[in-house]
C-alpha cells in the first residue's frame, strides 16, 4: 500500500512543472516581441533570456525534486 | 533481515564466506561491512543467498557519501569522503589548467583553445562586478573580484562533473549548496553593516511610504531578505539533484531496452538512448548557466546591500 501512496504523491507532485512550462513560454515570448521591436538588442536580450529560463527552470526542478523525494525516500 | 529467525541468519552468514578459512578474505568482509554498514556488497550477497529480494536500487543511491578514509575523533565525524575527494581534484585540475595556459610569460597572444577558455572565465567576473556594485574605475569597489570568481569557477567545475561516468557531483548535496550561499549570506549582511552603519536598515522601507503601515512593510521585508539565503543554496542543489536523478532513470529504462533480446523492443531500442543522448547535452547546459545563475544573483544581493536602493 505504501508503494501505491508513493506513486500517486510522485504523480501529483508533478503536475506542478505545468506551471513552470507556462513561465518558460512568457519568458521566451517577450524575448520574440521585444526583439521584434528593437533588433539591434538581439544578443544582450538573449542573454537576459537565458537567465530568466534558468531560473524559472529553477522552480520546474524544485517540484521534480520533491516528486523524487517521495518515490524514492520513504521505506 | 527482517523476520527471519537467528537460524537462517546464520546458515545465510555461513553461505557468504563458504567455509573458508582465509583470513585474508574474512577480514575484507568485515572491513566491508565495517565501513559501508548496509550498502556494502557482503550485506546486499548475504541477503541475496538468503532468498530476500534485493532492494531495488532507487535512483539516488548514485548519491551516497562513502568515507574514504574513517577519521572519527570521539563522536565527531572527520572521515575523509569521496565528496572530498572530489573536491580537491576539481581544484587540482583547475589550478593545473590556469598553469598551463599562463607559461612562458602569459600564454600566446593568438590563443588556442585552452586559453580563451581561462580568459572567457577571468573575463566573465569583472562585468557582474562593475555593473552591480558599480564603480568601473575605482579599485575600492573591486575588492568582492576574487570572492566572486572562486564561487564562479568552483561551481562552473564541479556542475558539470557529475556527466563524468562513475563520478560524484560535489554540488548535488543540499549541505554543500546551503553552506555556501548561508555563508555568503552572513558575508553579505557584514559588509552592509560596515558600509552603512545603522542605516543598512533603511534598505527595507522603501520612499514614499506612509508611517502607519511602516512597521508591517518592514517585518514583511524581512523574510524575503532572510530568505535568500536559502534560495541560492536550493536553486543550485535541485537544479543538480532532479537532473542527474532524471538522466539516471532514463538510462536505466534504456538499459532494460537493451537487455531484452527480442525483435520488437529491439525497434523501441534507440528510443530511450536517444533521449539519454539528448538529455547529456542540456544536462551540461544547466550546469553551466546555473553558475551564471547563482553568481549573478550574489551579486545582486552585495548591490542590493552596499548600494541601498540606489
Amino acid at each position: 500500500m505504501l508503494e501505491g501512496a508513493k506513486s500517486i504523491g510522485a504523480g501529483a507532485a508533478t503536475i506542478a512543472l505545468a506551471g513552470a512550462a507556462i513561465g518558460i513560454g512568457n519568458v521566451f515570448s517577450s524575448l520574440i516581441h521585444s526583439v521584434a521591436r528593437n533588433p539591434s538588442l538581439a544578443k544582450q536580450l538573449f542573454g537576459y533570456a537565458i537567465l530568466g529560463f534558468a531560473l524559472t527552470e529553477a522552480i520546474a526542478l524544485f517540484a521534480l525534486m520533491m516528486a523524487f523525494l517521495i518515490l524514492s525516500v520513504f521505506q | 533481515m527482517v523476520n527471519r529467525s537467528p537460524d537462517e541468519v546464520l546458515r545465510a552468514a555461513e553461505a557468504v564466506h563458504e567455509s573458508s578459512n582465509e583470513i585474508a578474505f574474512l577480514e575484507c568482509l568485515l572491513n566491508d561491512l565495517h565501513i559501508n554498514g548496509v550498502e556494502s556488497e557482503a550485506f546486499a550477497e548475504t541477503l541475496f543467498l538468503a532468498g530476500q529480494a534485493p532492494t531495488i536500487p532507487s535512483p539516488l543511491e548514485q548519491f551516497s557519501i562513502l568515507p574514504l578514509i574513517p577519521m572519527n575523533i570521539g563522536h565527531l565525524y572527520f572521515s575523509f569522503t569521496n565528496p572530498s575527494l572530489f573536491m580537491l581534484l576539481t581544484l587540482g585540475l583547475v589550478l593545473l589548467l590556469v598553469h598551463f595556459v599562463t607559461k612562458n610569460g602569459g600564454g600566446n597572444s593568438v590563443p588556442n583553445a585552452w586559453q580563451s577558455l581561462v580568459e572567457l572565465i577571468y573575463d566573465f567576473v569583472p562585468n557582474p562586478v562593475n555593473e552591480q556594485i558599480g564603480g568601473l574605475s575605482g579599485n575600492v569597489k573591486q575588492k568582492f573580484s576574487p570572492r566572486i570568481s572562486v564561487t564562479f569557477t568552483f561551481s562552473f567545475f564541479r556542475n558539470p562533473q557529475g556527466m563524468i561516468p562513475y563520478s560524484f557531483t560535489v554540488t548535488s548535496h543540499f549541505l554543500i549548496t546551503l553552506g555556501l550561499s548561508f555563508s555568503i549570506f552572513i558575508g553579505i549582511t557584514l559588509v552592509g553593516f560596515q558600509r552603512n552603519g545603522l542605516h543598512f536598515l533603511s534598505f527595507s522601507l522603501p520612499a514614499g511610504v506612509p508611517l502607519p503601515l511602516a512597521p508591517f512593510l518592514v517585518l514583511l521585508e524581512l523574510i524575503p531578505h532572510c530568505f535568500r539565503a536559502l534560495s541560492s543554496g536550493i536553486r543550485l542543489f535541485a537544479n543538480m539533484m532532479a537532473g542527474h536523478s532524471s538522466v539516471k532513470i532514463l538510462s536505466g529504462f534504456a538499459w532494460t531496452m537493451l537487455c531484452m533480446n527480442d525483435l520488437f523492443y529491439f525497434i523501441g531500442d534507440l528510443g530511450p538512448l536517444f533521449i539519454v543522448l539528448a538529455l547529456t547535452g542540456p544536462e551540461l547546459g544547466v550546469a553551466i548557466s546555473q553558475a551564471h545563475v547563482s553568481t549573478i544573483s550574489i551579486c545582486i544581493y552585495l548591490n542590493d546591500a552596499t548600494n541601498l536602493h540606489q
